[in-house]
């Protein structure tokens, strides 16, 4: 199978991450310009299933390999590094996610290739290469980056590219049986301390809570704003760090990218941390008692004020709105 | 215990950088800092030395002026320091850099007399931001790796770390000697205090050249290369309001935001 694109897709509990499937689709175009074909590499436990996912979102070809967890940095690099060494593709997409960004720079050193990282846009270029678009200093620049070796590896950052309409497939599935050597690191315990799920990517609203917020009681006034809104809560790393909320919710650089028709933030200064994980939001409302808050040079509508008064003003007029 | 702290001068990470006139990062004028994650490593590690014993080495890769982030470090845990001049280096990559700093460890472990038992880096840089430094040095240097951990200890001759997940974390067990990559912890890195800093200026900062590092110099062509830069489309400041009253300033607000159908 030579001549291919690799599309490394990460599983948890025999489901495979959304930006697995969203790969395939800036792959299949790279994959056409270039006569190429989309293989999706699939690694994890009882993969059965997922395999077949991955055909029926776009794969044109599946590979698999069993292994005994469904993250572990040693076995997952070997593995990566050595189906790569077996197929040669000409380049290999694995999701920006925090373990996708663990292996990729060590599967780049076992080939001695280099990657680009966080990629927020893909395109082919007139030079025969694949140009990448990454974030850097913090998203206020853009650098588009090709890469001069074989192959072409990236790191991609999810909820940028779409999932194809999933159909029936039958593409040719290949199991790879792969011992892993050199295992130096073991996870030996695994803790979940968050329970809640927050759906910030898909959110259509999002009401955001900083500093500004003053504590974790008057914090639950961001929670109020957004029920009424039918929206989720976000938040800054300084309440996060504060304990009023948890680190489900963090919003920028080392949170979440979000992307919500309405975002609303309250106490909020405006670091490029955090606006360059909202920036892209439909309309921003900003509450801040700082008429000279940088917040205010992304909002559409800016409130100066304080955030104890406007938030419950706020709730009051929606609900008289929605009666 | 012989740790290693590697650190990355950058420009300070509460000024926006955009692009100046000729298309390049506008970083002139900025203050230049250590990368906050190295600080929060460098944190990390001398907490740990605290907590048993053990010596702090930090490195850095740079100009003669990255220097100042090494005395920085030295304020505040580290007892020794060297700088990687990077003349002869050219542009780095991630790859050439892992590569680099893994000449600069055998170098140093030379120079001491003493091999590392673990090497910290942060766990990306505020500048380039592509977190794979750390792991790529592991790879070189064929040891073992965590990356993103908020906590370490020393358990049966190796570490034991927290390495945050988004669900809560991992509890992570390996042998020395290995390379860790810090997140932020649940604490701040310490301030220097004027004793401290005072005691830094005196400690010499070692100087390793390109030769002295013996180099191949077919590792170090990168091969990620940087083919334009840009800023992102820049979003237009909307309307403030800020009425004499905070009734005025309410009603004006709730008027625009249902005639733009937001609530
Ligand atoms: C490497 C690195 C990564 C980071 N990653 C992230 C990240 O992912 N996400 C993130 O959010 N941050 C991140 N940060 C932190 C970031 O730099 C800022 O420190 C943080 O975003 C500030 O949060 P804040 O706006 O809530 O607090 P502050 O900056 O303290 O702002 C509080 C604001 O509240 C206003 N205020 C105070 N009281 C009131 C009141 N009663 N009514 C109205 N307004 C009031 C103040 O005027 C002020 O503007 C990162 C930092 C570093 C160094």
């Amino acid at each position: 199978m030579d001549n291919c694109i690799f599309v490394v897709m990460e599983t948890a509990e025999g489901v495979i991450k959304n930006v697995g499937l969203e790969m395939i689709t800036p792959a299949k175009e790279i994959a056409a310009a270039k006569s190429l074909k989309t293989v999706a590499v699939v690694l994890g436990k009882n993969l059965a299933e997922t395999a077949k996912q991955a055909a029926n979102y776009g794969a044109d070809a599946v590979i698999t390999v069993e292994l005994n967890s469904d993250y572990s940095s040693d076995e997952y690099a070997f593995a990566v590094a050595e189906i790569c060494k077996k197929y040669n593709p000409e380049a290999v997409f694995i999701g920006a996610t925090q373990n996708g960004k663990d292996l990729a720079p060590r599967v780049a050193v076992k080939l001695n290739t280099g990657c680009a990282s966080d990629v927020t846009g893909i395109k082919m270029g007139d030079d025969g290469k694949i140009h990448f678009t990454c974030p850097v200093y913090g998203g206020t620049i853009l650098a588009e980056n090709v890469i001069d070796t074989l192959p072409q590896m990236a790191t991609i950052r999810g909820g940028v590219f779409k999932k194809c309409e999933p159909a029936e497939s039958t593409a040719e599935i290949i199991n790879e049986n792969i011992t892993p050597e050199n295992v130096k690191t073991k996870i030996v315990d695994v803790v979940k301390e968050i329970s809640e799920s927050v759906n910030l990517e898909d959110a259509e609203v999002i009401v955001a809570g900083g500093r500004g917020m003053g504590s974790a009681e008057n914090f639950s006034l961001v929670k109020e704003l957004a029920d009424v809104l039918g929206g989720v809560v976000g938040a800054t790393r300084a309440p996060i760090e504060s304990g009023w909320i948890s680190r489900a919710h963090q919003i920028g650089q080392s949170g979440k990218i979000v992307a919500p028709k309405l975002y609303i933030a309250c106490g909020i200064s405006g670091a490029t941390q955090h606006v360059t994980g909202m920036v892209g939001s439909d309309y921003i409302v900003a509450i801040n008692k700082d008429e000279d808050a940088p917040i205010f040079d992304v909002a559409n509508v800016g409130i100066v004020g304080n955030v104890m008064q406007v938030i419950p003003e706020m709730i009051n007029e929606i609900k008289k709105l929605r009666a | 215990m012989e740790i290693l702290v590697c650190v990355k001068q950058v420009p300070d990470d509460s000024v926006k950088i955009g692009l100046n006139s000729s298309g390049k990062p506008a970083v002139d004028g900025v203050t230049m800092v250590a990368n906050a994650f190295d600080t929060y490593a460098l944190e990390m590690a001398t907490r740990l030395k605290e907590a048993n014993e053990g010596t702090i080495t930090v490195v850095a890769i740079g100009p003669e002026k990255a220097k100042d982030a090494l005395k920085s470090c030295l304020a505040v845990g580290a007892s020794k320091a060297y700088i990687v001049n990077e003349d002869g280096l050219g542009d780095m990559d991630s790859l050439t850099t892992g590569y680099t700093l893994s000449k600069a460890v055998a170098k140093i472990e030379e120079l001491n007399g003493a091999k590392f038992d673990i090497i910290f880096c942060g766990k990306e840089t505020t500048d380039c931001t592509t977190g794979m430094v750390g792991a790529q040095l592991a790879e070189r240097l064929g040891i073992g790796c965590v990356t993103g951990i908020v906590d370490i200890e020393l358990k049966d001759g190796g570490i034991s770390v927290k390495q945050e997940t988004e669900e809560g974390y991992n509890v992570v067990e390996t042998s020395l000697p290995a390379v860790v990559t810090v997140n932020k912890p649940a604490y701040d890195p310490r301030y220097p205090t004027m004793k401290s800093k005072m005691a830094a200026r005196k400690i010499p900062i070692g100087e390793i050249s390109k030769a002295d590092l013996g180099v191949e110099d077919d590792k170090i062509v990168p091969s990620v290369k940087v083919i334009s830069l840009s800023e992102p489309p820049k979003k237009q400041a909307g309307v403030k309001i800020n009425e004499k009253t905070f009734e005025d300033t309410m009603a004006k607000a709730m008027e625009i935001l249902k005639d733009a159908k937001v609530f």
